[in-house]
């Protein structure tokens, strides 16, 4: 069945977006990923113009994202206060990153810059816990429990001596409350470089750096994509009307499922198992990258807006 | 030619003389001459109808088919156009940076360019009409191509270049086609029908749309008919995108509060339905 999409202006087949909704929100449940990373240039490929499908990606994240940190506060793996602390800086570097692009376009090389830094943090972020949760996996098996609390590294020596130290109970953390205004502060300057939500920079940085535990990591995040994607949702469809109701809603359909059967799932793989395979996807979706700026394209040209 | 059948038209005006009035008559000849005078087409003898003249886009939209018929002379041949209005538009483009990585690298603008731009014909357009013909009507791409203009290109070679580029994109969302000897013909009452069909894609934007039939004789346009197709949202489809432009905050907070609703009601069904944690 078809159905016609009134601000994309375009016709699409209904099993297409609810099929990706659904794939989507599985690794939404499963990672504490928005996923535009995946969705957007899908709904691309299907000819949707890339303003609107960016949008109403934003639009369908909110009901992804509500549906999985509903699924995730559940069961208690939510941080609230971690949340916040990251949002507020986020917020922030999220409006520091539009004006990082206007001047970037007032240089003139806009386009390259961001797709150069996309395809940098993708592969950066990508290859580095591929390999990490490769090897804390080899070294469970081999050592069985052996645990190493003496051996910190000059970053851990670094955030402890911050002030503002505060404990995180859900998280079973410490620290200064500065930490994650700033790492968030800098993952909202790159997700409004890139256009993106961030969740996959954001995953990394609070198991990283933040060392806070898987679960609770992917509860969290989500928590923090759906504010995010509820003002983006509504600076989109304000300023630019680019959000396409029905696309949006085919989507949900799937992705709001898709995030409850993924947030089961999570609970029954490990740690080192879901990060082994978000980097794996992380992986693949920078060689695609790679492979769209080195071959030819068969259209030289098209239509503006997006990344 | 054209005089032998307006000879023909008056030999029939006068045959009828004696049955009608006589100033229906002086009306009928007053026109005859006026057509003489002005050398307008000739017999009137075209005609053009569409299909349907009012396309909607609703709910299940997805393309239509636009046929298009009519009676013309059958001494001459059809080209039939069916194109949007010119217009401005604004395109990417490609290019290699540092010799690897394909991005984009400007934007060019083509000027007096239709949106959409079929055309078909009974024979080879090259074969039955004159290139200056061709560009008078713009009819064919070539002529296209002439009536376009394309910013920022340095030469003729570049224009030619990025206009070839943008008939692939354009062929690529079916909004431009070429094709020829697609029209089908059939005698009835006398009269020579012509029939052809065009394939209306959805990706074709609410707008006015015009079909164009040239009745083509010695490399020459002797006779013309137009048709209009309005293509218009309605329903679902018109109130929602007039709502996503004129009430923007209106439609971004139903747009969240839906996902937020849809979110929360699949986690709630799922705690119900649950038991699977």
């Amino acid at each position: 069945m078809y159905l016609y999409l009134p601000v994309a202006l375009t016709s699409i087949n209904v099993l297409i977006p609810v099929g990706l909704g659904l794939a989507v929100g599985l690794l939404s449940g499963l990672f504490g990923v928005g996923g535009g990373f995946l969705m957007t240039p899908l709904l691309i490929m299907l000819g949707i113009p890339s303003t609107v499908a960016a949008a109403t990606d934003s639009n369908q994240i909110v009901a992804a994202s509500t549906s999985g940190t509903y699924a995730h506060w559940k069961i208690g793996n939510v941080d609230f206060k971690m949340g916040f602390y990251l949002l507020a800086g986020g917020f922030a570097g999220g409006l520091a990153g539009v004006q990082g692009i206007k001047v970037l376009k007032a240089m003139g090389n806009a386009d390259f810059v961001i797709k150069i830094t996309y395809v940098l943090m993708l592969g950066i972020v990508g290859s580095y816990m591929f390999f990490e949760s490769l090897q804390s996996m080899k070294k469970k098996k081999a050592e069985a429990v052996e645990v190493k609390p003496g051996k910190e590294s000059w970053m851990t020596k670094f955030l402890k001596s911050l002030p503002l130290q505060t404990h995180f109970e859900k998280s079973g953390v410490t620290h200064s409350v500065l930490v994650p205004v700033i790492f968030g502060g800098f993952v909202g300057i790159l997700a409004a470089v890139m256009g993106v939500g961030g969740g996959f920079l954001m995953v990394p940085v609070m198991v990283y750096i933040l060392r806070m535990p898987m679960h609770v990591v992917v509860g969290t995040s989500l928590f923090q994509i759906l504010f995010n994607c509820i003002e983006v949702t509504f600076l989109q469809a304000y300023t630019n009307h680019s959000v396409d109701f029905i696309l949006a809603v085919l989507l949900l359909i799937g992705s709001t499922l898709g995030a409850q059967v993924g947030t089961v799932f999570g609970r029954k793989l490990k740690a080192d198992q879901l990060k082994v395979i978000l980097a794996g996807i992380v992986l693949l979706v920078t060689v695609k990258m790679v492979f769209d700026l080195t071959l030819s394209p068969s259209l030289l040209l098209g239509l503006g807006g997006g990344h | 030619m054209k005089t032998n059948e307006k000879l023909k038209l008056k030999n029939e005006n006068l045959k009828m003389k004696s049955e009608r009035s006589g100033s229906r008559l002086l009306i009928a000849l007053f026109v005859l001459l006026g057509l003489i005078i002005s050398g307008a087409p000739a017999s009137a003898e075209l005609t053009a109808i569409a299909n349907h003249d009012h396309i909607s886009i609703d709910f299940f939209y997805h393309g239509s088919n636009v046929s298009v018929r009519g009676v013309s002379d059958p001494g001459a041949d059809l080209i039939i156009k069916i194109s949007a209005p010119d217009g401005h538009q604004a395109l990417r483009q490609k290019g290699k940076v540092g010799g690897l990585l394909w991005m984009n690298v400007g934007t060019i603008d083509f000027e007096q360019v239709p949106a959409l731009y079929f055309v078909t014909s009974s024979k080879k357009v090259d074969d039955i009409l004159s290139k200056e013909e061709m560009a008078k009507y713009v009819i064919g791409y070539e002529a296209l191509e002439k009536h376009v203009g394309l910013k920022p290109v340095k030469d003729e070679v570049e224009k030619s270049r990025w206009f070839n580029e943008f008939l692939k994109y354009k062929e690529n969302s079916k909004l431009y086609s070429s094709a020829s000897e697609n029209i089908t013909f059939s005698q009835k009452d006398g009269k020579q029908n012509y029939y052809t069909l065009f394939e209306w894609p959805y990706q074709a934007a609410p707008g006015d749309y015009t079909v164009t039939v040239y009745a083509v004789k010695n490399n020459k346009v002797v006779e013309k008919a137009e048709q209009k197709i309005v293509v218009a949202q309605a329903g679902v489809v018109k109130q929602l995108a007039g709502m996503a432009k004129n009430n923007a905050s209106v439609y971004g907070i139903l747009s969240i509060l839906a996902a937020l609703g849809a979110g929360f009601g699949v986690g709630l069904i799922f705690r119900k339905g649950g038991g699977a944690h």
